[in-house]
């Protein structure tokens, strides 16, 4: 089963994330900071990290430039209720942006997406 | 000088890290770029002073490799800008922004520095590299670029269809659009409508700034990628269509004057055109200055050097000499010659580079040697005559160079 990271600091939308991704039919993880992420990206190797941008302490531009840095190859989806990011540069080596919305289909969509041609990590 | 408006919002990158490997030993203790050549400069002088000349003043050198003796030489020569103005040139090594890696290759290099972009916004991104010889006002490049309605426009030499086997080859369509890049062709592509030229890429692209980004960005994530804009990321946007190329032409519509410094034979070949009597390349057009660092020095002179029987003219010929320098009663022919250089009776220096501060020994005698800076050659020593002899001591490249490293001490 693929393993799907979390990272937002709103402890509301990690449980409707992890709730609506299960159903989807994935393994869920969840990190209430970026430096808490960083530290599941590379202990618990997930398939794909959901990251909020504007979180206390370092924010998810910083953040994924560091995911990258380590791996690569895992997809990075940035997820925040702020559009104004999608402007950032540095915000554009991740693989999806999503706006934060109460309808998370997109979202689970995406990570479909993303996932579908990932190999299945051993 | 350029004064067209696009250019405010131009930023330049320059990309001066390249190790040299193939010019070693002139790269043992620098990097590239901070070779010096044409007896005042250094190779990046000529980029640079391109970018003054065509009104590019926002410019960010990346440095990588033994950047110290560039660092020093940029601080001291190039500190000519106006930073109150929005002018600025600023070095900028490997920072660990996105990683704890160095530049992996040239487009790596632009992806580290990826905030440097989104602080400045520019519209366009001019990425240039620091080790090429040549003359060009990127104003023309712009032009064309907006012209032409592609993300990225990249410089392309106009070279003849004989020599042009040696060479990547960009083939254009009718329209100057980039079709395809051709490595080393035993059948070269000619450029439409001139069947005796061909186009190679130098190395200078134009970029729209949100597709240099969307570039970069995917080749971080491209795991088979060597991270460099020739290899990777411009055959990538070729094979989308989406690269025009621009003839690099003169003021008179012929092929212009432009060399990669890559090898120490291209090296000494690109100083040797300096000294024809009129070189493609000129360095006295004074409506295109090229900067170096000038240190106070008294002017260059040949004096009499005087035996105890005879005095000897010391005569140079044909040859470009730094200041401070002094050729007393030798012969000095078809050579260049540095800063603060002393060549002493007797001698005879042809077809040579002798950089800043060495010492020609009396009866000494140089022929096609390359000299690195602070090297005392001893009195009478040979070089230049007898390759199986000269390997002994020093490197000799393909076409016979002999190059003497810096500060190498010989007896």
């Amino acid at each position: 089963m693929k393993k799907v990271l979390i990272v937002d600091d709103e402890p509301h939308l990690r449980l409707l994330y992890e709730t609506e991704l299960r159903r989807a039919g994935y393994e869920t993880m969840t990190a209430a900071n970026a430096e808490q992420g960083l530290e599941y990206v590379e202990t618990m190797h997930p398939d794909l990290v959901i990251l909020d941008i504007r979180m206390a302490g370092m924010d998810g531009v910083e953040a994924l430039q560091r995911i990258l840095d380590r791996d690569n190859t895992i997809p990075v989806i940035l997820n925040t209720a702020y559009s104004s990011y999608r402007e950032n540069f540095m915000t554009w080596a991740a693989d999806a942006y999503i706006t934060k919305s109460s309808d998370v289909s997109e979202l689970v969509q995406t990570t479909r997406e993303l996932l579908s041609s990932r190999p299945v990590r051993a | 000088m350029s004064t067209l408006q696009p250019f405010k919002k131009t930023l330049t990158l320059i990309l001066a890290g390249g190790q040299g490997e193939r010019l070693y030993p002139l790269t043992k203790d620098r990097s590239k770029p901070a070779v010096p050549f044409g007896g005042v400069y250094r190779i990046i002088d000529f980029t640079l002073s391109n970018c003054i000349n065509s009104g590019l003043k926002r410019i960010f050198v990346f440095t990588q490799y033994k950047s110290y003796s560039l660092d020093k030489h940029l601080q001291r020569g190039w500190n000519v800008f106006n930073y109150e103005a929005g002018e600025f040139l600023y070095r900028i090594p490997p920072q660990h922004r996105v990683g704890v890696k160095w530049y992996e290759g040239t487009a790596d290099a632009v992806y580290h520095n990826i905030y440097l972009l989104e602080k400045n916004k520019p519209d366009y991104v001019l990425v240039l590299s620091g080790d090429h010889v040549y003359k060009m006002d990127y104003g023309e490049l712009l032009a064309f670029h907006l012209g032409h309605d592609a993300p990225l426009t990249l410089g392309a030499a106009v070279v003849p269809r004989d020599g042009a086997h040696h060479f990547g080859i960009v083939h254009v369509d009718e329209r100057w659009r980039v079709v395809d890049f051709v490595e080393k062709p035993s059948d070269p592509p000619t450029i439409p409508g001139d069947p005796d030229h061909c186009l190679v890429n130098m190395g200078v692209y134009l970029f729209d700034t949100p597709d240099l980004v969307r570039v970069v960005c995917q080749d971080t994530r491209n795991t088979a990628s060597h991270h460099d804009f020739g290899k990777d990321v411009i055959p990538g946007l070729v094979a989308e269509g989406k690269v025009h190329a621009f003839p690099f032409r003169d003021r008179d519509g012929r092929p212009a004057y432009w060399r990669d410094i890559g090898t120490l034979d291209s090296y000494y070949q690109a100083s040797m055109d300096l000294v024809a009597r009129q070189p493609q390349l000129d360095l006295y057009d004074r409506d295109w200055p090229f900067r170096a660092w000038q240190p106070p020095l008294p002017p260059a002179k040949s004096v009499h050097g005087f035996t105890a029987d005879r005095s000897l003219p010391g005569m140079v010929t044909n040859s470009i000499i730094g200041g401070g320098t002094i050729v007393s009663g030798a012969r000095v022919e078809r050579s260049i010659l540095g800063r603060g250089v002393r060549v002493n009776s007797y001698c005879r220096v042809t077809e040579s580079i002798i950089m800043d501060d060495v010492n020609v020994g009396r009866y000494a005698e140089l022929h096609r040697v390359i000299v690195d800076k602070n090297v005392v050659i001893p009195e009478g020593m040979i070089i230049g005559r007898d390759p199986d002899k000269d390997r002994k001591l020093f490197r000799v490249t393909d076409d016979g160079i002999v190059a003497v490293p810096k500060g190498m001490q010989l007896e």
